[in-house]
């Protein structure tokens, strides 16, 4: 007989649910939920929001039958490279131009993993630069300025 | 004879040297921008339509059409050597043909991917310059009652796509369809969920979601642990399929041409259910069920297969109405316009050249298209020998470049990032994204219609049990759902059983 | 004294030189054109166009960029926050007139954020019903809307669109409220309509011409002044009765505030040039639609055609009662 204990992962993953469920709940509720023939905004999504609170329920519990595994690591190193690279992007494209904008992206992203040197990384993203003007900026003719007014261009 | 005609017509017009050029430019340019990551079909033709405006006629819809079949090849190739679904389509492909990938299988998945997308393009390329008049009349039959009714299998079927915590699955579908009614609610204008964000009136991205929890959650995943093992994938064993996978993807391919020719037809949403459903029926169906999820043949064999024959029909309302059935058809009807050719009821007659010139170009660009990729398999496959912390950095520049150029919009990437962050989360929980993607698609046009069609009965929910298509596909829904049921259920008991 | 007003005098030549200068020197580089829709839209169809017949009258290439989302605002907020320097442009329709009523959150201010380039074309309406719609002309179709309007369903592709718009004109005229079933997009709209699921319309030529041609719809009258070449036998709305329905969906091209006037005066003209370039002419022609004359091409007359309309829109939208914000 196994205890009763509540599988962290199955617990985390019902509590987002129901937490995810509440806040879609709260703000439907707060939009016109009209009748079931002549449906507000808010209705549809209220019926929805309180299926995934229900799921979530269930998968607390079946939680605790199950046997469970280790969640294993997180890439905290990961997320701190890897999610900021794409809004940097974003960020600076317009200011400093296509060129300059990729290539500190790239940079940023390469430094996401332990394996890279600086020195691979300088000469891998220079590599991915060029190849993305070639490709992007000449060849497709995308309409972006390669180096920006921030250059003072 | 007519028809034979209009082929000769079609052929000879597509077949010129100079449109066989543009052919082959399109399916070249498609394939490399669609083989890049975290760009699908749609965002390369929104990039590249620019491209095809000093062109003829003729040569630059030949063109675009290149590009949308070359786009969606080489968005399979994305899904399946990394995880990077640039469509909803492709991302039942990376569902399985992922993990074949990282069995070493790649060139195999790869090729069969190919294969079955030839051998639906041919089938339903006939379906289409035999049967296009009469589909469409059947398609306009389709009101909103009935896409509801449709939505609803398409749903219900959602839950072979999981191959974990059936519940889990269900809450990702549900999560899913909150997360697509996000935006403005078109009834009444009144803006929901979008914490007074004025970028996400239009709602979510597609493409900036997909990114995030398939390919940047997949990004994290691989660095948890650098050091213990290498990241990336078996060693490449052949690039060809086996005679068992042969074997193993003849029906699946069949009955994926059926379902997606089918489904294709219908304007506004049925295209998007091909690769889902065909899924859904090579699980159901199968006798290794548990294989689906762990890299199993059917499963790339029939959804690709699926995709592509759904893409083909989905020409059939824009050719014969004029109307767009999904996003990489409003921007071929926009070519068109540029072009002076304005699409309507009238286009085969008035301009038979152009009409029958892109049906028979439909073929050539496929017939180009596998000439091209079987040889191209050998060095995708080669990437994959590119040391794992080589390639990310590029996927994310490419992932980057590609979700910002369709709306020049800095908060498309904030999203790749945020849905990058729960993406990785969800997959720490167990919790698969394809389901998330169905249900994100699915759950505005499921409110639409439902709330269209109640509007339209002044109320009356019998609309969808009086209309005889309605009925049939809420019956079929059942019945589904029935078939669906009895086998999780008994695969719980297993569970409980061996972990007892 | 005297050194004082020299001293003023000369920064002011050198102003009004380096001024004119610019403008003389205008264009040097590339030029941005916003487009506030999606690529192949009918508002990119017409920017791409016109942009391509004014790049080679400027000698400088326009780069067409789309920046959709929120009905155009999105665009065109990005727009009035660029440099005033003549390099980024806008195209947008008239949406810029009637959002300023549907958002009462915009991020800038419609009448006073921007310079005016001029007008770019005025697209009309058609007032269309499904195949087998009962009435045969206008005035049978208001009168058989006003007896069944319970029973009407009115088509439109969503909040700000502009069958949404003149849907809203056509209630307001005929004074009769009809269920509105909104679609997400022309298209699904259109399809509907085919299909007989839905039974009226009133959208832009660009999108009916062809099905109307095609005997696959029924229409009941064109919006515009005058007949069109397009569509001979399409009565005008005037004609049949219904003047007050008379409206376009107009066009023009705006700078960011503080650009210069020399640069709108020369992109005005540059504009003026490629209204007339035949291949632009053909192509509106196609679309049902023709250029704006030269006195509408003026920063003048964009200005007042906006500022009346908002005037115009400002009514009928709070009628309606529905924003988009």
């Amino acid at each position: 007989m196994k205890d009763l204990s509540f599988s962290l992962r199955d617990l985390i993953c019902g509590v987002l649910f129901i937490f995810i469920g509440l806040f879609f709940a709260i703000q439907a509720y707060g939009l016109e939920l009209g009748t079931a023939l002549r449906m507000g905004p808010g209705y549809f999504p209220f019926v929805l929001a309180g299926t995934l609170i229900l799921l979530g329920i269930i998968v607390i519990i079946q939680g605790t039958q199950l046997q469970h595994e280790p969640m294993g690591p997180i890439a905290w190193r990961g997320l701190l490279f890897i999610l900021p690279a794409p809004i940097l992007f974003g960020l600076t494209v317009r200011g400093l131009g296509f060129v300059p904008s990729l290539f500190l992206t790239g940079l940023v992203a390469a430094f996401a993993s332990t394996k890279m040197r600086p020195g691979t990384a300088l000469l891998l993203v220079g590599g991915l630069t060029l190849f993305s003007v070639i490709v992007f900026s000449y060849a497709l003719g995308l309409p972006f300025r390669r180096f920006g007014p921030w250059l003072g261009q | 004879m007519d028809l034979l005609n209009n082929l000769v017509l079609g052929f000879a017009t597509a077949a010129s040297p100079y449109n066989l050029l543009f052919c082959f430019i399109g399916v070249i340019l498609g394939t490399l921008i669609g083989v890049l990551p975290g760009i699908g079909a749609t965002a390369t033709i929104a990039m590249l339509l620019p491209i095809t405006f000093q062109l003829e006629p003729v040569s630059s819809l030949i063109m675009l059409a290149g590009i949308y079949y070359g786009a969606q090849y080489g968005g399979s190739t994305t899904a399946i050597l990394i995880n990077m679904p640039g469509e909803s389509s492709s991302a039942v492909t990376a569902i399985d043909g992922y993990q074949m990938a990282r069995k070493g299988r790649a060139g195999a998945a790869l090729s069969i991917a190919a294969i079955g997308s030839f051998f639906a393009g041919t089938v339903s390329t006939i379906l289409v310059a035999v049967f296009a008049p009469p589909l469409t009349a059947v398609a306009l039959r389709f009101g909103s009652p009935e896409y509801f009714s449709l939505m609803i299998v398409g749903l219900v079927s959602s839950v072979a796509l999981a191959h974990g915590s059936v519940v889990k699955a269900l809450g990702m579908v549900v999560l899913g369809l909150l997360l697509g009614l996000v935006g403005t609610d078109i009834y009444t204008g009144t803006p929901r969920f979008n914490l007074g964000i004025l970028e996400l009136s239009d709602g979510l991205n597609f493409v900036a979601l997909a990114v995030g929890v398939f390919g940047i959650a997949e990004i994290l995943r691989n660095l948890e642990n650098e050091h213990d093992r290498d990241v990336m994938i078996k060693k490449v064993t052949n690039l060809w399929p086996t005679r068992q996978d042969w074997k193993e993807m003849t029906a699946p391919i069949l009955r994926g041409t059926v379902i997606g020719s089918a489904l294709g037809i219908l304007p506004g949403g049925g295209a998007i259910l091909a690769s889902f459903a065909s899924y859904t029926v090579e699980k159901r169906i199968s006798k290794t069920p548990g294989e689906f999820g762990k890299g199993a043949v059917a499963g790339v064999a029939g959804p690709e297969s699926a995709n592509n024959a759904g893409a083909q029909t989905s020409f059939i309302p824009m050719l014969t109405l004029g109307i767009p059935a999904n996003p990489v058809m409003a921007l071929m009807i926009g070519a068109m316009i540029i072009q002076g050719i304005v699409p309507g009821p009238n286009v085969a007659t008035e301009q038979p050249a152009l009409f029958w010139g892109i049906i028979a170009s439909m073929w050539i660009g496929n017939l180009m298209l596998i000439l091209l990729n079987l040889p191209l398999i050998g060095l995708w496959v080669k990437l994959l020998t590119i040391p794992y912390y080589m390639l990310f950095p590029a996927i994310i520049a490419f992932c980057s470049i590609g979700v910002y150029s369709v709306n020049s919009n800095v908060f498309d990437l904030y999203a790749v990032a945020f849905f990058g962050l729960i993406g990785y989360g969800l997959a720490k929980l167990r919790c698969e994204p394809a389901p998330l993607l169905l249900g994100f698609v699915l759950g505005p046009l499921l409110e639409e219609h439902l709330r269209r069609a109640m509007i339209m009965s002044r109320g009356d929910p019998m609309t969808f049990l009086n209309r005889p298509i309605s009925l049939g596909l809420l019956l079929l829904a059942a019945a589904v759902l029935v078939v669906v049921l009895l086998p999780s259920i008994r695969k719980k008991r297993d569970e409980v059983f061996v972990e007892d | 004294m005297l050194k004082l007003f020299t001293s003023l005098a000369t920064t002011a030549a050198i102003a009004l030189i380096s001024g004119s200068a610019f403008a003389q020197g205008y264009p040097e580089r590339s030029i941005t054109m916003v487009v506030p829709f999606a690529a192949g839209g009918p508002t990119d169809t017409v920017t791409r166009l016109v942009a391509e017949s004014m790049s080679k009258d400027l000698g400088q290439q326009i780069i067409v960029e789309n920046v959709g989302g929120a009905g155009g605002t999105l665009g065109a907020s990005q727009v009035a926050k660029a440099e005033p320097d003549g390099y980024t442009l806008l195209l947008h329709h008239i949406g810029m007139a009637t959002s300023a009523t549907l958002y009462r959150k915009l991020p800038y201010d419609t009448l006073n954020a921007f310079e005016y380039v001029g007008l770019v074309t005025d697209v009309p309406m058609t007032i269309v019903a499904k195949k087998d719609f009962e009435p045969t002309d206008l005035k049978g179709l208001v009168e058989y809307v006003k007896a069944n309007a319970d029973k009407i369903t009115l088509a439109n592709a969503g909040i700000g669109a502009a069958s949404h718009l003149c849907g809203m004109l056509f209630m307001s005229e005929i004074k009769t409220p009809l269920t509105t079933v909104p679609y997400k997009g022309t298209g699904p709209a259109m399809t509907d309509l085919l299909g007989g699921q839905v039974d009226l319309m009133c959208d832009q030529t660009t999108n009916t011409t062809k099905q109307i041609k095609g005997g696959t719809i029924k229409a009941y009258g064109v919006t515009s002044a005058k007949r069109l070449d397009a569509l001979p036998d399409l009565p005008t709305v005037a004609e049949a009765g219904l003047p007050g329905m008379q409206v376009g969906i107009w066009h023009g091209i705006y700078a960011p505030k503080g650009t210069p006037a020399e640069v709108t005066q020369k992109l005005s003209a540059s504009l003026q040039k490629a209204l007339k370039d035949p291949n632009v002419v053909a192509r509106f022609a196609e679309l049902g639609t023709v250029p704006s004359t030269d006195a509408e091409a003026t920063p003048a007359g964009l200005k007042s055609k906006l500022e009346s309309e908002v005037t115009r829109w400002k009514p009928v939208i709070e009628a309606a009662g529905q924003y988009a914000d």
